[in-house]
Parts: C-alpha cells; sequence; structure tokens
C-alpha cells in the first residue's frame, strides 16, 4: 500500500481512503442491482472485513504496532465474520 | 532522547491504554450482536429478506461514506497535531465533526419515516434487531462526536502539541472504532440477503 501510494504521490492513509470509498460504493451496488444469494453474500462480507482490516492497520495505526495489540481488529473482524459467513451459508441448506 | 512513534514500532496501540480497554469491551459487545442477529436471521430468512428490502440503501451509503470521510479525516487531525500543527488539528476534527453531524442527520430522517410507517421495535425481529443495532450504533456516533469536539476545544486551546498528543490519538482510536462497527454493520443489516 506504502509503495502504491508512492507510486501515485500520494499519502498512505489517502490511498486506503480512496480504496475504502471504491469497497463501500460496490457493496451498495451489490445491494442496489438486486444480487443475492450466498456467493453475493459472501463477497460482500469479505469485502467488508478487508475494509476493517485497512481501518484497523492504517487508520488505527495498529500495522506498525508489535505483538497482540497488532492483531486485535482481525481477531475482531475473524470472529464474528465466520460466524456471520456461517450462519448465511447455514441459512442456503 | 524520545523514540518517534511514528518512525518506530509500539508495543501498545496510539492514544491512552484505556481507551483501548474500553475499544475492546464495545467491540465484544457488538461482535454478539451481529452474531445474534446472525442466527436469528437462520430461523426468519424469509421475513428477514422481505423486511431488508424496505431499508433506505442511498441513505446508509450516504452513511457509510460520511462515517469513512470523517475516519480520513481524523487521521489528518492526528498527522497535523504530530508536526505540532493544532491550527490544522482542529480544521480537520470541525470537518470529521461535520461528517459525523452528516450521519446522525440522515440516521435520524430514517427513524422519523420509520416511525411515520409505524416501524417500531415490536413490529416484527427484524426491525427489533435493526433499530436497536443501528441506534445502539447511533448512540456511540453522538459518544464519538462529543469526544472529538472536546478534543478539538483543547487543542485549539493549546492543550495539545507535537510531544504531547495522546489526546488526540485516544479520542481518534475512539472515533474509528464507531467507523469500524458500521463497515460490518452496513452489509450485514443493509445489504446482505
Amino acid at each position: 500500500m506504502k509503495q502504491l501510494s508512492e507510486t501515485l504521490g500520494i499519502r498512505p492513509c489517502t490511498l486506503v481512503y480512496l480504496v475504502l470509498i471504491a469497497l463501500s460504493l460496490t457493496a451498495f451496488l451489490v445491494g442496489r442491482l438486486g444480487f443475492s444469494g450466498l456467493g453475493v453474500s459472501l463477497l460482500v462480507l469479505f469485502l467488508a472485513l478487508i475494509k476493517g482490516q485497512l481501518v484497523g492497520s492504517y487508520f488505527m495505526g495498529l500495522g506498525s504496532v508489535r505483538g497482540l495489540w497488532r492483531w486485535l481488529v482481525f481477531i475482531w473482524l475473524f470472529i464474528p465474520g465466520i460466524l456471520i459467513g456461517m450462519a448465511f451459508t447455514l441459512s442456503y441448506q | 532522547m524520545t523514540a518517534d512513534r511514528s518512525v518506530l514500532p509500539s508495543n501498545y496501540p496510539p492514544g491512552d491504554l484505556a481507551i483501548w480497554i474500553f475499544i475492546l469491551a464495545e467491540l465484544a459487545v457488538f461482535a454478539i450482536f451481529f452474531a445474534a442477529y446472525a442466527f436469528t436471521r437462520l430461523q426468519h430468512v424469509a421475513l428477514f429478506n422481505e423486511h431488508q428490502l424496505t431499508l433506505d440503501r442511498e441513505a446508509a451509503l450516504i452513511n457509510t461514506l460520511a462515517l469513512i470521510t470523517s475516519s480520513y479525516f481524523v487521521v489528518r487531525a492526528v498527522s497535523a497535531i504530530k508536526v505540532g500543527d493544532r491550527r490544522r488539528c482542529v480544521h480537520w476534527l470541525l470537518a470529521a465533526l461535520s461528517m459525523g453531524l452528516l450521519f446522525l442527520i440522515v440516521k435520524s430522517v430514517e427513524y422519523v419515516q420509520h416511525y411515520s410507517e409505524g416501524i417500531n421495535l415490536s413490529s416484527n425481529i427484524f426491525y427489533m434487531f435493526y433499530l436497536s443495532l443501528t441506534f445502539f450504533h447511533f448512540m456511540h456516533v453522538i459518544m464519538g462526536m462529543v469526544i472529538l469536539a472536546a478534543i478539538a476545544v483543547m487543542a485549539a486551546r493549546g492543550r495539545y502539541s507535537r510531544q504531547e498528543h495522546t489526546g488526540v490519538e485516544s479520542g481518534a482510536s475512539y472515533w474509528h472504532m464507531v467507523d469500524l462497527v458500521w463497515l460490518i454493520l452496513f452489509p450485514l443489516v443493509y445489504v446482505m440477503r
């Protein structure tokens, strides 16, 4: 992300901001266009987890922290992410 | 000699450790809420899918963009105080607050619309979850805005500097948590079906 931001000549946090906007618009369009189904739901969930990790690493600054704190947001995203994914998968069976 | 935290990796996250304990507790509560929503939906898939369509996705998108933008502004405020630019820090914090206010206005309009349509917590299990989850988050946005406003006032009064800006980092961390929660809430409640 840092290398790409240097290539584009913008701050890493600005690049992250633009990626977050793009991913949010993608999720919105998926809903707006009426796409549904397990694959679509899991894709939207995955995009949300990526956005959460970007916020944790770059906005909250956990990407530059050593030890367990670095994984705080990842663990928080992982546990509900798995549970939500599991519940939606079961709803299609 | 004091090490520059922005350059060297630290053992602790930015801001006061106490705010991170608070953030951890808040995140745990929201995680339970999200899991409860997903597993309750499992028992009422048709009802959840039907009533989810009544929600205003455009309003939710505006709110998502508002919170992401406000989080970005807060990042810029922290960057400004780290180089000792108090004036710019205050400006970014005020910009972040304006985005928070936009969120509150849009969400309030949504609530008024639901109320006028006779929708409330007792309408059905979907609206019970939707209203509880989003209102719980709404209260956190208000709390975050109070914190950001207090920080902006203190920054304007010269309380923070390049050397001491723990308060700004603590408030920023809380605000990012509010944004983080919405990033999961938005697709879960408004999009996934």
